[in-house]
């Protein structure tokens, strides 16, 4: 190489090394010029996404003092994961929302910016039980902290042939649903499953319903784990029933959110008759059905209850106080009667503005599309988590990785959840 | 050997690549090492536990199901590379444009990334929409998926590992099979020596060196295999996928249990020190006996 | 050796199976990327599409900012192969070529390195670099690679092949050390050099993990972690649309392994 050569070799790399930092530097996005930045971080995809950035966007264009930037950070724990680390690490965004079960804990860390003091935090007229006040026991009592976004809670899915043809109703109790799902399922001449009867995915969520259902609790106020006592076997043993038993329930695989997705693929393919999951869903499986989707309540045991579920907004303390201004417009702007209401028919998740409930009724919506009523109708027995900072590590670390255990393996339900309670309470 | 110019010159030199490399790969460890005996989830003060991490992983058998998991992919990986890469070298050491093209189409999946190989495969072994999955499930054999089945999910990482690692294989065998002169062949032919015994008594001894080369890297792979499960399965189903490094990745990201995560750095790391030791033994006792 | 026309056609059959098995994937890849929703579901296994479509990448471009993430992920990786060319050279000479106290230790702690994968130590990485405000910036990305354990052996080893003399002879003749070490050893270990470039490019072009960790937003995002995320869940994964961004990551790779082919395997081969 010559002199020449080798000094541009070397140019080459300063000029590489200098237009590298800038590259990782504050490339503003287009259109944010002269206008407070929010970074927003968001955690779903195919079409809610679509929905929220119409939402944002239209935000967007509809002022000029503030500009949100909203970015895909994967799925819900995905999401939560990143922003653990990124408040760690200096480097969270402004707001973004979180699952509700994890909200004490992040309260109790000092990371949440308490939302009261905001021009109108106080009359946002929001629907009691799915606000921070009626989501929680005490919810009221504790600083503001989540705003409502998008809440669902769980719903049965029918398909209306398959039920016509079988001649099967409703069901509205465990021993309906065990009966129901042995009379849809459908084998083929080897004895291979061609429709199952009910699947529903081996889930927290799902499993809370059921222990609501049969009259037990997850976990005391205090935050002493009881795990549902004897509900959380009986919930247990229900699925266990139909997955081994009866063999008329397919249990989906997968980790978290996939077995979700293959749930709500099975249905529209016709693979299963009764699926149980969120309401969220409701406008795609609706849409990409071939066949009449009825929606309905769960159904009941002891009781009718349902967790409520999905997520809120939060705003993180550490972000700098004019960025927090600018991002409450939007948060207040999102909990407006006609952005709920937008977000809600578009996707399948509730309105949380009480005005824009009453504006749905009035116009008769529900009447239109009855199986949007069915989550709102569930509220009436919608039961509140505890304000408990272990709850969220309770769900992922000692119940979620053992109902699939003991589903799947299967293992015996009693011992099962007597080493989630164990776990739970060492928590080591 | 020189002598340098200046006695400042060999540390000059060699200053800012022991300071990066201290900085990102010893001082790191050093720092987890520390960690592990406290616990921290990122955002509330540590507390200190002394060895407690340590006595919960061993005890509750997180270490050992990473472990055992890890080796059981490790032993699929190096075994399928190696027998693989060798016949596949053999079959590619003659001359001839389709051969060559050959060649470059299996070494190329060593190219792409691990999220194209694990996207890929994840469609094509999916049990509803992908072409080898459908076929599994039509002859009964993974009803639900390959991926989703705990009996059947790590072993189809680790066929589609091997699939991507093959061509490196390949291509280390071949230079060595390039290496062995061809004196020594035509000696053995001489000697009245068929095809299986020139390759028993020619071709194995001289590929000593080589093999324990390649099976130094498949191991090494397998062990800090992470990228195929995260995207393929995520340690799923009911944990049968989760490998050392994907269980310090979830004790980090979604558990966060700092603490707990650095007492498993410094046992995986302990892992990799004793298997390197026991490849080097073998390697130095082969090359003793070969000599 | 002479061998039978019958072995000759058996081991071309095996041959053409290989390159079914190795090249079939992409074949399917490719064809599954014109499709149009619909058909995936309906027809997953016909050989052929019935119509080409480039929907799926048009969503793929509406919803990630490709331009700017193929931009990332080859400034990164172009980066950091510089980086380790430069620092090898001077390093491996240290090593290889100069007689000092603590040579040995150089050694073995630049050996210990090879063992510690970017794996183990993300975590105090991270939070070091956190505390300077680093994370989630290219600096992130390229800094933690900048130095070489592989490659500085690779250097080192090639060095044992040229004669001291050589070297002897540059200083006598007036060159100063970084003369020697870049304008006179660089050229001559130039294929090695070139070997650690491409090794160094492709590996650090395709990095998931380091990336996964180390970037929270868009701004320094590469390739492979947003096309990781088009996988997006709760309404049906769109085959279609993930295998047109798969397409998309894989050429680029495969664009330098058709052009560079011959280096690339030199390079694992070792036979620089």
């Amino acid at each position: 190489m010559t002199p020449r050569q080798d000094r541009r070799g070397w140019l080459r790399t300063a000029a590489g090394l200098a237009l590298g930092s800038t590259l990782g530097c504050d490339a503003r996005p287009p259109g944010s010029q002269g206008r407070h930045l929010v970074s927003f971080w968001f955690a779903y995809g195919g079409k809610n996404r679509e929905a929220l950035q119409k939402l944002v966007h239209r935000f967007n264009t509809s002022q000029t003092e503030v500009f949100v930037h909203a970015t895909f950070q994967g799925d819900y724990f995905e999401a939560l994961a990143k922003l653990r680390t990124a408040i760690a690490a200096g480097a969270a965004p402004t707001i973004s929302h979180v699952v509700g079960e994890v909200i004490p804990y992040l309260h109790d860390a000092g990371v949440l910016e308490p939302l009261e003091g905001y021009p109108g935090a106080a009359d946002l007229g929001l629907v009691d039980a799915l606000a921070q006040s009626g989501s929680y026991l005490g919810g009221k009592e504790k600083p503001l902290v989540g705003l409502p976004f998008n809440r669902s809670t769980p719903i049965m899915y029918l398909n209306g042939n398959l039920l016509r043809d079988a001649r099967v109703p409703i069901p509205t109790t465990w021993e309906d649903l065990e009966r129901a799902s042995v009379e849809l399922t459908r084998r083929e001449p080897g004895g291979r499953v061609q429709v199952y009867g009910f699947e529903c995915p081996i889930s927290w969520w799902f499993w809370v319903a059921l222990v609501g259902q049969a009259g037990g609790t997850v976990m005391r106020p205090d935050g002493y784990p009881e795990l549902g006592g004897e509900a959380g076997v009986r919930a247990l043993e229900h699925w266990q029933r139909m997955v081994h038993q009866t063999r008329s329930m397919r249990p989906p695989p997968g980790r978290d959110y996939n077995a979700w997705e293959v749930t709500n693929q099975d249905f529209l393919a016709q693979r299963a008759a009764i699926i149980v999951t969120s309401t969220a869903f409701l406008r795609y499986l609706e849409a990409n059905a071939k066949f009449p989707v009825v929606g309905a309540p769960l159904a009941g045991d002891k009781q009718r209850a349902v967790p409520t579920g999905g997520t809120f907004f939060v705003m993180l303390r550490a972000a700098p106080e004019v960025d927090k201004q600018a991002a409450w417009q939007f948060l207040r702007w999102m909990m407006a009667p006609e952005q709920t209401i937008e977000w809600a028919t578009s996707t399948g998740y509730m309105p949380v503005a009480q005005q824009a409930v009453r504006q749905l009724e009035q116009s008769g919506y529900y009447d239109k599309s009855p199986n949007d009523r069915v989550a709102m109708s569930q509220l009436a027995y919608a039961q509140p988590w505890p304000w408990a900072p272990n709850l969220f590590r309770v769900q992922r670390e000692c119940v979620d990785p053992r109902l699939e255990e003991a589903v799947l393996g299967p293992r015996d339900a009693r011992s099962v959840m007597q080493e989630a309670r164990t776990a739970a309470v060492s928590d080591s | 050997m020189l002598r340098p110019r200046r006695a400042s010159h060999p540390y000059l030199m060699l200053a800012p690549t022991l300071l990066m490399l201290g900085a990102f790969f010893l001082l790191p460890l050093a720092v987890a090492a520390w960690q592990s005996l406290y616990r921290w989830d990122l955002l509330t003060a540590p507390s200190f536990v002394g060895a407690h991490n340590y006595r919960y992983l061993l005890a509750s058998g997180q270490v050992w199901q990473a472990l055992g998991t890890t080796l059981a992919y490790a032993v699929v990986v190096v075994a399928g590379s190696l027998a693989l890469g060798l016949l596949l070298a053999i079959a590619v050491n003659r001359p001839g444009r389709f051969v060559s093209f050959v060649r470059a189409s299996v070494f190329s999946a060593y190219v792409v990334s691990w999220v194209s190989v694990a996207l890929l495969f994840m469609w094509m072994l999916d049990a509803d929409g992908g072409l080898v999955g459908r076929f599994f499930k039509a002859h009964d054999i993974a009803p639900t998926g390959l991926l989703s089945s705990p009996r059947t999910a790590l072993y189809a990482l680790a066929a589609v590992t091997v699939w991507k690692i093959t061509g490196y294989a390949m291509v280390v065998f071949l230079a060595g099979l390039q290496d062995i002169p061809k004196e020594l062949y035509e000696a053995a032919a001489l000697d009245g020596a068929g095809r299986l015994s020139r390759f028993v008594h020619v071709t194995w001894p001289m590929l000593r060196p080589t093999t324990a080369f390649v099976a130094t890297t498949s191991l090494i792979v397998s062990f800090q295999a992470f990228d195929i499960v995260r995207v393929m399965t995520q340690g799923g189903p009911t944990r049968s996928t989760t490998v050392f490094v994907y269980a310090i990745y979830e004790h980090v990201f979604l558990n966060l249990r700092v603490g707990r995560a650095s007492a498993m750095v410094v046992l995986f790391f302990a892992v990799l020190l004793v298997l390197t030791g026991l490849q080097l033994w073998a390697w130095r006792s082969g090359e003793r006996r070969a000599t | 050796m002479r061998e039978s026309p019958a072995t000759r056609l058996a081991v071309h059959a095996l041959l053409g199976l290989v390159a079914v098995v190795w090249l079939g994937p992409y074949v399917w890849m490719v064809l599954g990327s014109f499709r149009s929703l619909q058909e995936l579901i309906a027809a997953p296994t016909a050989p052929l599409p019935s119509s080409f479509r480039l929907d799926a990448y048009r969503q793929v471009f509406e919803t990630i900012p490709v331009g700017r993430y193929l931009l990332n992920t080859t400034v990164m990786a172009l980066l950091i192969a510089a980086l380790q060319i430069t620092l090898v050279l001077p390093a491996g000479y240290a090593l290889g070529k100069l007689r000092f106290t603590g040579r040995r230790f150089a050694f073995l702690t630049v050996l210990a390195c090879l063992l510690v994968p970017a794996q183990v130590t993300f975590v105090p990485v991270f939070l070091m670099l956190a505390k300077v405000g680093l994370v989630n910036s290219m600096g992130a990305l390229v800094l933690p690679f900048a130095a070489s354990a592989l490659g500085t052996f690779m250097v080192r080893q090639a060095l044992q092949s040229v004669p001291d003399e050589i070297i002897e002879a540059a200083r006598m003749d007036g060159a100063s050390e970084i003369t020697i070490v870049y304008r006179l050893l660089g050229p001559m270990l130039a294929p090695t050099l070139v070997s650690l470039f491409l090794l160094s490019f492709v590996f650090h072009w395709n990095d998931y993990f380091w990336p996964l960790v180390m970037t929270t937003d868009e701004r320094v995002r590469t390739m492979p972690l947003a096309v990781a995320l088009l996988r997006e869940q709760g309404t049906g994964v769109r085959w279609h649309i993930v295998m047109a961004g798969n397409v998309i990551l894989s050429a680029p790779a495969l664009a330098v392994f058709a052009v560079a082919q011959k280096h690339l395997l030199r390079a694992v081969a070792r036979r620089t």
